[in-house]
């Protein structure tokens, strides 16, 4: 029944019981047509539906401003239906290009496809399903039914590339790859010299050394393997900065997806750790599963302020590999010192890429003399933090988010190595 | 083609209304007024729309009941109720479905032509066999014919279709 059934019942009603009540029999005349009416429902009752749907998202993962193409079909092995209006029931958040309704009659047997075409900003959408509402003509009796056709579709963080991350830490694995071992064996960079021992190559005697000490001396060489390297993404509310609709942890993750990009590429060992609303952590892998893992992982990453993870100190490092790389991505807080230097203390070889906050501030902020003076401290604070993080050989990348990753690792990384 | 029905019975109603409240003129006039603002309904604001439809059935049923009461002719007072019913009912579909194919407007107007041929059918039988409308013998008996006609189909269509599921 609908809200036209109960008017006119209503009003077919009232004029009923005034009819009755004032013993006149013209009143009870005129009701009868709105009675006729209200009984429609009971005489045409909607017919009983029988319904199959299938829904195609392609493809169901897109990178950051990427379209993506949605096909629901929805079958009638029913009845004909006079009129039917069928929604996909969307998640919030999402941009629809197209409609995603279908409004009119529905025959026995035939197939509706409804096509639209989504986009999104970074995250996890969840489609439930199909919301159908059938009405007769008259709009005296309506049925609405829900058709569970879920399907899931990820917007992944956009990739930006990085050149090159020099990271030495002290275990490799014993695969070949890209980042020195500190081991002698096959390799390109030069390691050391030794007495030559047969089998040794020959192309490899050097001569000049041979000849001043009156030996066959033979060169060696680095090995290069592959390592494992833990990325922290950094996502406490505390760090969070907000502003103009940007959003600072967008840009950490921005940074964590080029970073998990990069070191799978060069073939090392990838784990993924977001530290925040609670511990999430991809388990180390290679290859292209680990890259979907993590892009996945990182598309669903929200904020959290879960009190236990309000700072470093409870960061379970165990799930890291001793003596591997760590690559923490986090603007950081004055606190983060200790926990980050007990890292480093401990073994790790610890590399920031922090999203510059204040810089990241300052743009949204109005360009007068308080702002600069605010800025003044904000500045003397952090310099304070980071230096204090060098001096604990910590490798610390800051980064203006208005500039590629790219320029900040190279400034600070490769430069300040020369 | 819904939209000029439902103009047409919007106007028709607004006319049976005057000549029912022929004697109250100031009522009469407000709603012939408001009639016509039914006429137009769908050229306003949709929220208006939707608040002015149910508004003026109503109105009308409620002034065509005043009407009644005050003496007026009952036969206006069951047309109304006719024509009132038709052009919300036309509203309704038109809000919907602004755009339907014409097999679809013909199926529709079939159904609410029925049931007001229906209704009003009956009511007229009923003002028939009180005595307020007086007509031949035989013309009171093809009206009862068709309208006894058209319930016996209607009954039956439907426990047919009842008993084929």
């Amino acid at each position: 029944m609908t809200g036209a059934w109960f008017l006119v019942s209503s009003l077919g009603l009232v004029l009923l019981l005034t009819g009755l009540l004032l013993k006149n029999a013209t009143l009870l005349a005129m009701a009868l047509p709105y009675f006729v009416f209200s009984l429609l429902p009971f005489w045409r009752s909607l017919p009983k539906t029988q319904w199959k749907v299938h829904r195609s998202i392609e493809p169901d993962h897109i990178w950051g401003d990427q379209s993506c193409h949605m096909t629901v079909s929805l079958t009638n092995n029913g009845e004909a239906l006079a009129e039917v209006t069928l929604t996909d029931m969307l998640p919030d958040g999402i941009q629809v290009e197209g409609l995603p309704t279908y409004h009119g009659n529905f025959e026995a047997g035939k197939v509706h496809v409804v096509r639209y075409d989504i986009r999104g900003v970074r995250g996890k959408y969840e489609f439930p399903g199909v919301e159908i509402i059938i009405n007769d003509l008259l709009e005296m009796n309506r049925q609405e039914e829900f058709l569970p056709s879920p399907g899931t579709f990820f917007v992944l963080p956009a990739i930006e590339k990085i050149d090159k991350i020099k990271i030495s830490p002290r275990r490799t694995r014993v695969y070949t790859g890209m980042i020195r071992s500190r081991e002698s064996g096959t390799g390109v960079e030069f390691f050391g010299t030794r007495a030559y021992v047969p089998g040794d190559p020959l192309r490899h005697l050097n001569w000049k050394a041979g000849a001043r000490w009156d030996l066959l001396i033979t060169n060696l060489f680095e090995q290069e393997r592959v390592a494992d390297v833990g990325i922290i993404l950094d996502a406490r509310s505390v760090v969070e900065i907000r502003a103009n609709g940007e959003s600072l942890f967008e840009h950490s993750v921005r940074a964590a997806t080029a970073l998990a990009e990069y070191f799978l590429g060069e073939g090392n060992r990838v784990g993924l750790l977001i530290y925040g609303r609670f511990v999430e952590w991809t388990f180390p892998g290679y290859g292209k599963q680990q890259r979907a893992k993590i892009l996945a992982a990182l598309s669903k990453s929200e904020l959290g302020d879960h009190p236990v993870f309000k700072e470093f100190r409870n960061l379970p490092i165990r799930v890291f590999p001793p003596q591997s790389q760590i690559v923490l991505v986090s603007p950081l807080l004055p606190q983060d010192l200790y926990p980050l230097r007990y890292l480093r203390a401990v073994g790790y070889r610890v590399l920031i890429i922090s999203p510059d906050p204040i810089a990241f501030e300052k743009r949204f902020s109005p360009q007068d003399e308080y702002t600069a003076l605010a800025e003044q401290i904000a500045r003397v604070e952090r310099n304070a933090t980071l230096s204090k993080l060098r001096r604990a050989r910590v490798n610390v990348v800051e980064w203006d988010v208005a500039l590629p990753l790219w320029i900040s690792i190279r400034q600070s990384l490769v430069e300040r190595r020369r | 083609m819904i939209l000029w029905v439902k103009r047409g019975a919007a106007v028709w109603s607004g006319i049976f209304l005057v000549a029912l409240l022929y004697s109250h003129t100031e009522i009469a006039i407000i709603g012939g007024i408001l009639n016509l603002a039914w006429v137009v309904d769908e050229k306003l604001r949709p929220t208006l729309s939707k608040f002015i439809r149910p508004s003026i059935l109503m109105i009308n049923t409620v002034l065509s009941a005043y009407g009644v009461l005050k003496g007026a002719p009952s036969i206006l007072a069951v047309l109304i109720a006719g024509t009132s019913l038709l052009s919300w009912n036309a509203g309704l579909f038109l809000r919907r479905w602004r755009d339907a194919p014409l097999t679809v407007q013909y199926r529709y107007l079939k159904h609410l032509g029925v049931i007001l041929a229906v209704g009003l059918g009956t009511g007229l039988c009923a003002l028939t066999l009180q005595g307020h409308f007086s007509l031949r013998f035989f013309w009171a008996f093809l009206l009862m014919f068709i309208v006894g006609f058209l319930w016996l189909r209607i009954i039956s269509k439907a426990s047919r279709k009842e008993s084929a599921r």
